[in-house]
C-alpha cells in the first residue's frame, strides 16, 4: 500500500487574541495521495492558509493528527520540523518569495546549498529546471529585475529543485494577471506530471480551481466539499 | 561551511541594499575608532614626552639614594662611598652597558644665592659636568654663556628666572650660602658641622627649561665645590641613572637592588622617586578608559541600532528563510555575518582615518601653544608640542576591542532574528 503524502485526522486550530477566540480549523480530516494536484478553495477566513501552514509544519494544530509521509508533525521538535521542511517540503507564497539580494539562480539553489549538495550538482539541477520552466538566461537577474510571473516561477523552481515529496503553494497566482497565472499553473502541472510531485495549493480564483484534478472547498474552518476533476465527489 | 559562506554572502549583500546608509553608519563607527586612536596616540605620546623630560630634569629613570632620603630629604643621609663605584662598575659592565645611557652622582642641598641686587632660596646640585651632560637636559638648555666645563673647579649655572630675579648676567658674581652637613659622629668633615658656609661663584651660564620651578630655583655647580662647601669630600647623596628605554627601569632597579644588597641605600624607579607624576599617569589612564568607554558605547549603539533596524525591517525574509528550513542558529549567523561585515568596513575606515591622523600628530605634533596662546602654565613639565606615539600593540588592542564590542552587541539582533516566529512572520497581507 502506497504511503499517503498527507493525512489529517480531525485537525483543529483556534487563534487567540486576548479573550477573543477565533476558530480557524474545526476538525479537518483529509488524505492526499502522492502525485495529486490539489486545490483548496474558499473565501478569505475560511482556513485555507492555516491548513497549508499546519500541513507544512509552519504552525501546529491544537488537536488532531497531521501526518506527512507518515510522520506525525505534532511529535516533531522545532528543529526536526525545520529539517523536514528543508528536505521534504517546498513552499511557494503569494508574493515576496525570493531573497532580494540573491540572483534567480542563487535563490533557486538556496535550499540545495543548505542541504550540502555539491556545486556542480546544484548548478546542473537548477539549470535543467530553469530550462524546463522557461527561465533560461534569467539566472543572474535579481528579483527586482524579474516580472511577477518570473519571480513566482523562480519560487516554484526553488521549491522543486530539492525534489520534495510535497509542494505547498499559498495563493501563488493571487498577484498575477490571468495569462501569467495560467502560465504558472501550466508550469506547476508540468512538474507535477513529469516528476510526480504532489502539489497542494490554495486559491479563490475560479480559473485556477478548474486546473486542479481535485478541489477541496472550505467554509468556516470545515471542508464543505471534496471533488475530483471529473465532478465525482470523493 | 558552504552554508555559512552563503549566509555571510547574504549578510554582505544586505548591507549594500542601502549603500548610503551603510557608508554613513560605517563612517560614524569608523570615526569612533579614529577618535580612540587619536586619543590613545596623544596620551601615549604625551606620557612618553613627560617621562623623557621629567626623568632628565629630575632623578633619571632609576635613582640610588641613602636609605630614607626619599621620605626625609635629609642632607645628612649621604650614600656610602663605595656605592658610586659599585654602581658605576655594575652599570658599565657587560650585563647593563647596552641599556645605560648615562649616570651622574649628585650632591643636593638647599641654600641662599645672593647678588648685589637680591637674594633667593635655591636647590643646589653639585655635579660632575661630563656625567651630568649625559643625564640631564639642563646642559642642553643653556641660553647664555656655557654649561660647566668638565674640569671646572668653580662657577655656577643658574636658571633664567633666577638670573632675572638676582639681576645677574653671565660673568656676574653671586654668593652661595648653605649649612654644612652634620655628619654622623663617626665621620669627620672638613667644614664645621652645621655651621653656615658661603662661597663666591661666578655665573658660567644661564639656562631656560620653560619650567618655572627649575628656572627659578635650580643651580648647578661643580661637585668638588659643593662637597667642599658642605664639608663632605668625596660624598654624594644621589646617583641618577638614565637608560636608553624607559621600559627597562624596573629591571635595572631590581638588578641594582640585588647588587647593593646589605648597603643602607634605596634604589627607586622614576615612578617611585616621582610618585606624583606616576599617579597623574594613572589618573590620565583612568580618565582615558572612561573616554574610551564612551567611544565604545557610541560604536556599540551605532552597530546595535543599524543591525536591529535592518533585522526588524526584514522580518518577512527571516520568516521565508525559516519556512525553507533555515534553523534559528543559521538565521543568527546571517545577522552576525552582516554585523561583522559592517564592523569590518567601519574598522577599515577608522584605521585609514586614525592612522592618517596619527601620522600627522606624530610628525607635526599637536601644538598646545595654540590652546594656551601666549601663557603656558608655569607648572608645565612637558614640551608644548605633543607628538603622538602609537604602538602596534595599542592599535591591535583598540581594533580588537572595537571588533569584540561590535560582535558582542550584534548577538542581540541575531537573537531577534533567530526567534522569528512562524507563521506570524509570513503574514504581510
Amino acid at each position: 500500500m502506497t504511503e499517503l503524502a498527507v493525512e489529517l485526522k480531525d485537525v483543529k486550530k483556534t487563534y487567540r487574541t486576548g479573550p477573543i477566540e477565533v476558530p480557524a480549523l474545526r476538525g479537518i480530516s483529509l488524505s492526499v495521495a502522492p502525485g495529486e494536484f490539489l486545490a483548496i478553495a474558499g473565501p478569505s477566513g475560511s482556513g485555507k492558509t492555516t491548513l497549508l501552514n499546519i500541513i507544512g509544519g509552519l504552525d501546529r494544530a491544537d488537536a488532531g493528527e497531521v501526518l506527512v509521509e507518515g510522520r506525525n508533525l505534532q511529535l516533531l521538535s522545532t528543529g526536526e520540523l525545520a529539517r523536514l521542511r528543508l528536505q521534504r517540503l517546498g513552499f511557494v507564497f503569494q508574493a515576496y518569495n525570493l531573497l532580494p539580494v540573491l540572483t534567480a539562480l542563487e535563490n533557486a539553489e538556496f535550499t540545495l546549498l543548505l542541504q550540502g549538495v555539491p556545486v556542480e550538482q546544484r548548478k546542473e539541477r537548477v539549470q535543467k529546471l530553469f530550462s524546463e520552466i522557461g527561465l533560461a538566461n534569467l539566472e543572474h537577474r535579481r528579483p527586482g529585475e524579474l516580472s511577477g510571473g518570473q519571480q513566482q516561477r523562480v519560487a516554484v523552481a526553488r521549491a522543486m529543485v530539492t525534489e520534495p515529496a510535497l509542494i505547498l503553494a499559498d495563493e501563488p497566482t493571487a498577484n498575477l494577471d490571468s495569462a501569467t497565472a495560467t502560465a504558472l499553473l501550466e508550469v506547476m502541472e508540468h512538474l507535477n506530471r513529469a516528476h510526480n510531485t504532489t502539489f497542494v495549493y490554495s486559491t479563490h480564483d475560479p480559473l485556477v480551481m478548474e486546473r486542479a484534478r481535485r478541489l477541496i472547498r472550505m467554509r468556516d474552518g470545515k471542508i464543505a466539499s471534496d471533488v475530483a476533476h471529473a465532478g465525482q465527489t470523493l | 561551511m558552504v552554508g555559512v559562506l552563503l549566509l555571510v554572502k547574504i549578510g554582505w549583500r544586505n548591507l549594500w541594499r542601502n549603500p548610503r546608509g551603510t557608508l554613513l553608519t560605517a563612517l560614524a563607527l569608523g570615526l569612533g575608532l579614529t577618535l580612540l586612536l587619536i586619543s590613545l596616540g596623544l596620551l601615549d605620546g604625551s606620557h612618553e614626552q613627560l617621562v623623557r623630560n621629567a626623568v632628565r630634569f629630575g632623578t633619571g629613570h632609576v635613582v640610588i639614594q641613602a636609605q630614607g632620603y626619599q621620605d626625609t630629604g635629609s642632607l645628612e643621609l649621604l650614600l656610602p662611598a663605595q656605592v658610586v663605584s659599585t654602581t658605576g662598575e655594575f652599570m658599565h659592565g657587560e650585563a647593563m652597558k647596552h641599556v645605560l645611557r648615562g649616570m651622574s652622582p649628585r650632591l643636593l642641598a638647599s641654600g641662599l644665592l645672593s647678588s648685589a641686587a637680591n637674594a633667593s632660596g635655591v636647590s643646589m646640585m653639585g655635579v660632575n659636568p661630563k656625567e651630568e651632560r649625559a643625564v640631564s637636559l639642563i646642559p642642553q638648555r643653556i641660553v647664555e654663556g656655557n654649561y660647566l666645563n668638565d674640569d671646572q673647579q668653580s662657577g655656577v649655572v643658574i636658571g633664567a628666572e633666577l638670573a632675572r630675579k638676582l639681576a645677574v648676567k653671565v660673568g656676574g658674581k653671586v654668593v652661595l650660602m648653605t649649612q654644612a652637613v652634620q655628619a654622623p659622629a663617626t665621620e669627620a668633615t672638613d667644614a664645621d658641622e652645621g655651621e653656615m658656609q658661603s662661597t663666591l661663584l661666578r655665573v658660567n651660564g644661564i639656562f631656560r627649561t620653560g619650567i618655572q620651578a627649575i628656572d627659578a630655583h635650580v643651580i648647578h655647580l661643580p661637585l668638588p665645590e659643593a662637597q667642599g662647601l658642605l664639608g663632605v669630600p668625596d660624598r654624594v647623596n644621589q646617583v641618577a641613572v638614565l637608560l636608553e628605554r624607559e621600559g627597562d627601569s624596573l629591571m635595572v632597579a631590581r638588578s641594582l637592588r640585588k647588587q647593593l644588597t646589605g648597603l643602607p641605600v634605596e634604589v627607586l624607579t622614576w615612578r617611585e622617586s616621582m610618585p606624583t607624576l606616576a599617579q597623574s599617569f594613572v589618573l590620565d589612564e583612568a580618565f582615558n578608559y572612561v573616554m574610551n568607554g564612551v567611544v565604545l558605547a557610541m560604536v556599540g549603539l551605532g552597530i546595535l541600532n543599524t543591525i536591529l533596524m535592518r533585522v526588524l525591517e526584514r522580518r518577512y525574509e527571516f520568516g521565508l528563510c525559516s519556512a525553507m528550513g533555515l534553523r534559528p542558529v543559521q538565521l543568527a549567523v546571517m545577522v552576525i555575518g552582516e554585523s561583522l561585515a559592517l564592523t569590518a568596513i567601519s574598522l577599515a575606515l577608522g584605521l585609514v582615518l586614525g592612522l592618517g591622523a596619527q601620522h600627522y600628530f606624530a610628525t607635526a605634533g599637536l601644538d598646545l601653544r595654540w590652546f594656551f596662546k601666549s601663557s603656558l602654565p608655569s607648572a608645565l613639565v612637558f614640551d608644548p608640542v605633543i607628538y603622538s606615539r602609537l604602538s602596534v600593540a595599542r592599535i591591535a588592542s583598540s581594533v580588537s576591542t572595537v571588533f569584540l564590542t561590535a560582535t558582542a552587541i550584534s548577538f542581540y539582533p541575531a537573537l531577534k532574528a533567530a526567534r522569528t516566529e512562524l507563521p506570524g512572520a509570513l503574514r504581510v497581507f
